[in-house]
């Protein structure tokens, strides 16, 4: 079956929806039983888009109420686990920058707008592409874009401000 | 004076691009020709070299974040026994 290698990424991708891991569990079952049904008409192309739009629309499906593009606090980690393995690794160059403090990551992934956050949070932590975004969300690859950018722009802002030291890093 | 605009008009050139830089994405990459003006320009302006770093930093940052925020195994393996139901099911 196709879903299979992309059950991580979806559970990852839920989590970020729904701000909870138990919700993100549910959410991710119900978009599999969806998948299912839907398999028929599937051509096979792109599994990890065609699943992220069943996500999108089941989270939608499953709680009207909230908007789909929106993140629950960031800040708020449960199941959080010591860092083994990772999505994409980053280049030498990044690794050899000093570190951003975890809290004032935190801090400043919090201080935007829910629009922003998810967007920021879904590319650099989820690790989907721009393209997997609009999907995950149902906006134009421009909007992800231009998203994207603001977010990253706040949070520099953000921690530059609050960090009272030439650049961002410590 | 007109060095000054110049450098202006080339910061807001490399401002609008340096996201899609840094990330690569496939379906927004720049042209060889933009990647060309925007390194040159990188090269030679303290202000955007900073905020590359800046950027480089944050996400990287956010990356060691992602390491932290993996489901649980358990999660993960209960998500593969419902589709291992399904396919059960259907046979």
């Amino acid at each position: 079956m196709h879903v299979e290698p992309e059950i991580e990424v979806l559970l990852r991708v839920a989590r970020t929806l729904t701000g909870s891991w138990a919700e993100a569990e549910d959410l991710t079952q119900e978009s599999l039983v969806r998948a299912w049904r839907a398999l028929d008409g599937f051509d096979g192309a792109h599994p990890r888009a065609w699943l992220l739009t069943i996500l999108r629309n089941t989270h939608v499906n499953m709680n009207r109420r909230r908007r789909p593009d929106t993140v629950e606090d960031i800040s708020v980690l449960p199941g959080v686990r010591p860092a083994f393995g990772a999505l994409a690794e980053p280049s030498p160059e990044e690794q050899l920058v000093r570190n951003i403090l975890p809290d004032d990551l935190e801090r400043a992934i919090g201080s935007l707008d829910p629009k922003f956050r998810t967007v920021v949070v879904l590319v650099d932590v989820n690790g989907l592409t721009y393209a997997e975004v609009a999907e995950t969300l149902g906006i134009p690859l421009g909007t992800v874009m231009s998203r994207l950018s603001r977010a990253r722009q706040r949070m520099r802002t953000h921690l530059r401000t609050h960090t009272d030291r030439e650049g961002i890093v410590r | 004076m007109i060095a000054g605009a110049r450098r202006m008009l080339s910061c807001r050139f490399t401002a609008a691009r340096l996201q899609r830089y840094l990330d690569a994405d496939p379906s927004a990459l720049l042209d060889p020709a933009e990647v060309r003006r925007l390194e040159a320009h990188l090269a030679e302006c303290a202000r955007c070299a900073r905020a590359v770093e800046d950027f480089r930093s944050l996400r990287w940052a956010m990356w060691r974040m992602s390491a932290r925020l993996r489901p649980d195994p358990a999660a993960v393996h209960r998500m593969h026994q419902v589709v291992d139901e399904l396919v059960e099911d259907r046979r």
